[in-house]
């Protein structure tokens, strides 16, 4: 019994820094933030707020932007991996080397390298000289649609190194004895990667996009670094909406947009929770 | 024989995927050798002048570098500001982190997994969402525009404790029960027989953090007004528009530190657990 005690008292007092820092940044601020969310100059307003929040056109621009990204970026950069690290477990020798190699673009500040991809990209820049060269239309990666495409690309080129690395774990841990006897029995390669490798790594496959899915939310800072503090309205992101609302300090709109968005991320995980649940069963 | 051609095949393949990932990476190398005026003549463009590829300098030159290192003392401020926001965040949050894993997964004490459940949804939540709760404390505390406004809220995230937790969970309760009934105190179960089990997510934290702390932005621009304060990871852009004749070297500096962290740990690293 005692000992019962004396274990808990040393549990609390091991997660109590940890604990207080979550609740004095985190928590309890986010529960003040719940007062200015339903408030106006001191006054209970309802649902006010929130309904001119939804009127904002910049609010709704920002969502879309932000979601056409995700959609398209995040399954790029599960995908692209996936296959990379398959192509990687059909070497007999150790590819160790190479996949430190792969971990670089994670490894390296994207301060550093923005200078280079403005090189590649910019109206004038090496791309479009290689465009014009085999006879194409210049593209402008800095305005326009295109600004989009080349945020993606950035994204998927930096991702893509930690998620082969967390492939190539996952697949070492599938046994060889496992996918063996299926090819004697004559399946193919392909039915034995649909039907044998990828349900065996789902686990791993969840835990790659809930990394990437993480990842992605970081985006501002490669906009940021490309476009300043403001962008196209093709990649006018969400931080960028929140930022624009911290420039003058409104913080109603800032309560009301923080708790809309952490209830919409908050929904979203546990259905992805959920569907991993399922899915392991 | 055909055998032989697939392999040759499928490594020069491996070696197309490999230069990929790496060529803007060793395009800063290689640029960083170049004169400034060398790169103003190449990198100014207009509708006359398309910039080319350039990866070999015409003349092989430190001066970004001597620029960098003995001229520019506002560059090595700016690298020094980065220092004193990473610095304590990653030592704070792998000390704070180490703990409060080590109790969740191994110490029953109240409330636990309802406070865990805490953590799992800061973890996921975006800083679109955190910086308006992070802005609203850090004001209060009169901390707006310091280096704390950066490293307080930074320094408690719950990626660490999600973290270490996924990794102290594969270590077996047997021997931390045996080390129990030889009378060892909690701390030293903690320090003598978890932590050697799990370097290497002690190592992985401390890298992905680092990574994370040096390329800090969104905080920056919102917490801090006094650009002297910034850190080079907000910093370097800016002075790319004023000083590009030694921005190749100034981004291959400012890529050293968490190239050399990753260096250092790379075993550990790589071999992830989930």
């Amino acid at each position: 019994m005692k000992l019962k005690t004396k274990e808990a008292i040393t549990g609390i007092c091991f997660a109590l820094p940890a604990l207080i820092g979550i609740f004095v940044f985190y928590l309890i601020p986010y529960v003040i933030s719940l007062y200015y969310g339903f408030t106006l100059r001191g006054k209970f307003v309802g649902f006010q707020n929130f309904a001119l929040l939804f009127k904002s056109k910049t609010f709704w621009l920002a969502i879309k932007n932000t979601a056409v990204f995700s959609v398209i970026a995040i399954p790029l950069a599960v995908i692209i991996p996936l296959l990379i690290s398959l192509f990687l477990s059909t070497f007999d020798k150790h590819t160790g080397f190479f996949s430190s190699l792969f971990l670089s673009p994670l490894i390296v500040p994207i301060a550093s390298v923005v200078y280079v991809w403005q090189i590649f990209f910019t109206d004038y820049g090496v791309i479009n000289s290689l465009l014009q060269k085999i006879g194409l239309q210049p593209v402008a990666f800095f305005k326009g649609p295109w600004s989009m495409a080349l945020v993606i690309f950035i994204f998927v080129w930096k991702n893509c190194a930690y998620n082969i690395i967390l492939f190539s774990a996952g697949l070492r841990k599938i046994p060889k004895e496992v996918r063996e006897p299926a090819r004697l029995d004559g399946a193919n390669p392909f039915q034995v990667l649909t039907k044998i490798t990828l349900p065996l790594l789902s686990p791993t496959t969840f835990f790659v996009l809930l990394m990437t899915i993480i990842s992605s939310f970081k985006i501002y800072r490669e906009v940021y670094m490309l476009y300043g503090v403001y962008p196209d309205e093709h990649v006018y992101m969400i931080q960028h909406f929140m930022n624009n609302n911290f420039n003058n300090l409104n913080y109603p709109r800032l309560s009301t947009a923080s708790i809309v968005l952490s209830i919409f991320v908050i929904a979203f995980m546990l259905v992805f929770f959920l569907a991993e649940r399922r899915s392991s069963k | 024989m055909k055998k032989r051609v697939v392999i040759a095949a499928k490594y020069a393949a491996l070696g197309c995927i490999t230069l990929l990932f790496l060529l803007p990476i060793i395009y800063m190398l290689a640029n960083s050798f170049m004169t400034s005026a060398e790169i103003a003549e190449k990198y100014t463009t207009n509708s006359e002048h398309y910039a080319g590829f350039h990866l070999i300098p015409d003349r092989f030159s430190l001066e970004q570098y001597y620029q960098a290192f003995l001229r520019r003392p506002q560059f090595l401020k700016l690298f020094w500001n980065s220092m004193l926001i990473t610095v304590p965040i990653v030592a704070v949050q792998t000390i704070v982190s180490v703990f409060a894993a080590f109790a969740f997964t191994k110490l029953r004490f109240p409330l636990r997994d309802a406070l865990f459940f805490i953590f799992i949804i800061l973890l996921i939540l975006p800083s679109w969402v955190t910086l308006m709760p992070n802005y609203m404390m850090i004001q209060r505390m009169g901390l707006l525009d310091t280096v704390w406004s950066l490293i307080l809220p930074s320094s408690f995230t719950a990626f660490g404790v999600c973290l270490l937790r996924q990794y102290m969970r594969y270590v077996p309760d047997e021997t931390i029960e045996a080390a129990k009934i030889d009378g060892a105190s909690t701390v030293k179960i903690l320090f003598k027989i978890v932590l050697p089990q799990v370097k290497g997510g002690v190592a992985s934290l401390i890298i992905l953090t680092f990574i994370d702390s040096w390329n800090m932005v969104e905080q920056v621009i919102i917490y801090i007004s006094d650009k002297e304060k910034y850190p080079l990871s907000v910093a370097l852009s800016e002075y790319a528009a004023t000083d590009s004749g030694i921005i190749f070297a100034c981004g291959v500096i400012f890529m050293f530190p968490p190239l050399l962290l990753y260096l250092y740990h790379s075993r550990e690293f790589k071999n992830a657990r989930m």
